[in-house]
């Protein structure tokens, strides 16, 4: 067995949820590196934008550290802004909308505006805000987010919904007319999760190495279905180990 | 708008164009954050200013909050990411000195697009059904597609009265030459302003240089009130082609945003102590080395370059490995105290 830390392992299992040929919208962190991990391997074809407004049809030749570094615009195929890209999005053009987060609940839906009860200013903790998630999340055809895992950060329902996931169940994300699917796959720190298609509940589908389905579902606030066919991910081989490393030579992103 | 020359300095700019209670458009995103401009607005205690961008990094509006100029932001994404917070904007909301208001980046976009057409408000898809769409209502509404008779959300559009934006190039006329990411809003929400942009340029060029490449302008001579000549302009955020990201600073900065009580002595020391902003550079050469300041430069002609001489450059990230985190004794010491605080309970 190949020796690899978990980033790659996360950054290989994340890869594998992007096909060749397919329009990805990718987000600041870890998904850039599986960005560049896809297209070094499996997906040659792949179509990147940022938001941006890089459109790239090759990856970065370095790895940016943010959405908007210029490292992935240098030798981008267009770089005309956050309205052509979004503008995919709205279009529906976009297949895999990747984001993170700072914490998802069951339904898949996910807060990265702050911890609190935001009516309670004085003790509300402002993250970030939504940035692009929210439109990605709401507009593209699936989503795969990339998140760590632990009782606060996976919870029964998020106390800010920032980005859409199923909202509060089956059928509401039709109601309020969104055009793009919802949450497909979920990447954690610890095991690998997809959603009911009748309830849209998420459930664990893969447990990483070394992990278990009791710490997983002791690192998970609400009560985890587990599928029945729950396996193990499949550790990345030395061969990916190698051309990630090739990718991140300092590691920059990888540690 | 006359055709005249527009140069003058910073100070003249800000202290003529900007009044207490103003809304600004803050330009930039992740890069191109106009800091110059944000220091000299805190040096001149402007006040009861409302912000809007979509979104913007390295800590420049949370030190101009931190300061006491704003009261009031519209936003989609603030923080200065290399410390993963937005502290002294936390601070503010938490004591209710600044009201905030959340909005998704395309929600912001087409909201600032909306006011560069000159139109009431967007549709849009995104932010419905979400705690932004139930706490925003100042921004966000849903109202009945007269065509469908269908739900749809709207952003109301946005118009700030005057506008700071950084960028490569600008003449004296006040055409604004910006590149490689297309100043992402900036063309949306400088040229929607009510009164103008002030603009901080790495280089003045002849307009006769501008009419070579007229693409290249994103905010044409009618909208801008000021063109100020003003090298690293953008820093610790990047200017694509000038300079990349200083990864350092920002986290050196950072740390001051993180407590209330250690915030003054930076804006003392880095914005109030310095009268302008090249006597910041020479405070950051004083302080972190001239090694510091080359770290930052790209490697020119890593593409060929057409149009107007153009050299986007290309900056490494990967230069920060191994490059010790920027500190002094003064935070050296409040973080030791705070750790032996910590320590000791």
């Amino acid at each position: 067995m190949a020796d690899y830390k978990l980033t790659e392992l996360m950054v290989v299992r994340c890869a594998k949820e992007i096909k060749d040929e397919e329009v990805v919208f990718v987000g600041v962190g870890l998904p850039i590196m599986v960005a560049a991990f896809a297209f070094a391997t499996h997906a040659p074809n792949m179509i990147m934008l940022t938001e941006g407004g890089a459109i790239r049809a090759t990856a970065p030749e370095a790895l940016a550290i943010t959405v908007d570094d210029p490292a992935a615009f240098a030798g981008g195929d267009a770089t005309s802004g956050m309205l052509a890209t979004m503008a995919a999005l709205q279009r529906g053009e976009v297949d895999v909308a990747f984001i993170g987060g700072a914490q998802i609940d069951k339904y898949g839906n996910i807060n990265s505006t702050g911890a609190g009860d935001w009516t309670k200013k004085e003790s509300f903790t402002y993250f970030a805000g939504s940035g692009g998630a929210n439109d990605m999340a709401t507009s593209g055809k699936r989503v795969l987010a990339i998140m760590p895992q632990d009782r606060k950060k996976f919870v029964e329902k998020c106390e800010y919904i920032t980005t859409p996931g199923y909202l509060g169940g089956p059928g509401e994300r039709e109601k309020l007319g969104m055009i793009g699917g919802g949450p497909d796959c979920v990447v954690s720190t610890m095991g690998v999760y997809r959603f009911d298609e009748k309830s849209k509940e998420m459930y664990l589908a893969e447990y990483f190495p070394g992990q278990s389905v009791d710490k997983i579902k002791a690192a998970c606030a609400w009560d985890l279905k587990v599928s029945p066919n729950v396996k193990e991910t499949i550790a990345p081989t030395a061969e990916e180990v190698k051309v990630l490393r090739t990718l991140d030579p300092t590691g920059f992103y990888l540690g | 708008m006359a055709v005249i020359d527009k140069r003058m300095t910073l100070k003249e700019a800000v202290s003529k164009f900007i009044k207490d209670g103003d809304t600004v458009y803050y330009g930039g995103f992740q890069i191109m954050v106009p800091m110059a401009l944000t220091h000299e607005i805190i040096r001149q205690k402007k006040k009861n200013l409302t912000t809007i961008e979509s979104s913007t990094d390295v800590g420049g509006l949370d030190i101009m909050v931190g300061a006491g100029c704003v009261k009031e932001i519209h936003t989609a994404w603030i923080m200065n990411w290399y410390v993963k917070a937005p502290y002294a904007i936390r601070r503010a909301f938490n004591e209710g000195k600044l009201k905030r208001y959340d909005i998704s980046n395309f929600g912001a976009t087409s909201a600032m697009m909306a006011g560069f057409m000159g139109i009431p408000f967007m549709p849009i898809l995104g932010n419905i059904g979400t705690d932004m769409q139930k706490h925003n209502t100042a921004d966000l509404r849903i109202i009945e597609d007269p065509f469908t008779g269908k739900k749809v959300n709207v952003v109301r559009a946005w118009r700030a009265d005057v506008g700071i934006i950084h960028a490569q190039k600008a003449d004296r006329l006040g055409n604004v030459i910006s590149y490689g990411t297309r100043g992402v809003t900036d063309e949306f929400g400088a040229n929607g302003t009510k009164r103008g942009v002030i603009v901080t340029a790495e280089e003045i060029v002849e307009p006769e240089v501008t009419r070579t490449d007229p693409d290249r302008v994103i905010v044409p001579y009618f909208k801008t009130l000021a063109v100020v000549h003003c090298p690293y302009g953008a820093h610790p955020s990047a200017c694509r082609g000038y300079y990349g990201l200083d990864i350092r600073f920002s986290q050196y900065q950072g740390r001051y945003e993180r407590y209330a009580d250690l915030l003054p002595a930076f804006l003392d020391e880095w914005v109030y102590g310095c009268k302008d902003h090249a006597a910041y550079i020479e405070k950051y050469k004083s302080k972190f080395g001239q090694a510091g300041l080359d770290r930052l430069k790209p490697k020119l002609g890593y593409t060929p370059s057409p149009k107007l001489g153009i050299d986007y450059g290309y900056h490494d990230p990967a230069c920060w490995k191994g490059v010790p985190m920027y500190t002094d004794d003064r935070l050296k010491a409040y973080e030791e105290a705070l750790a032996a605080k910590k320590g000791g309970k």
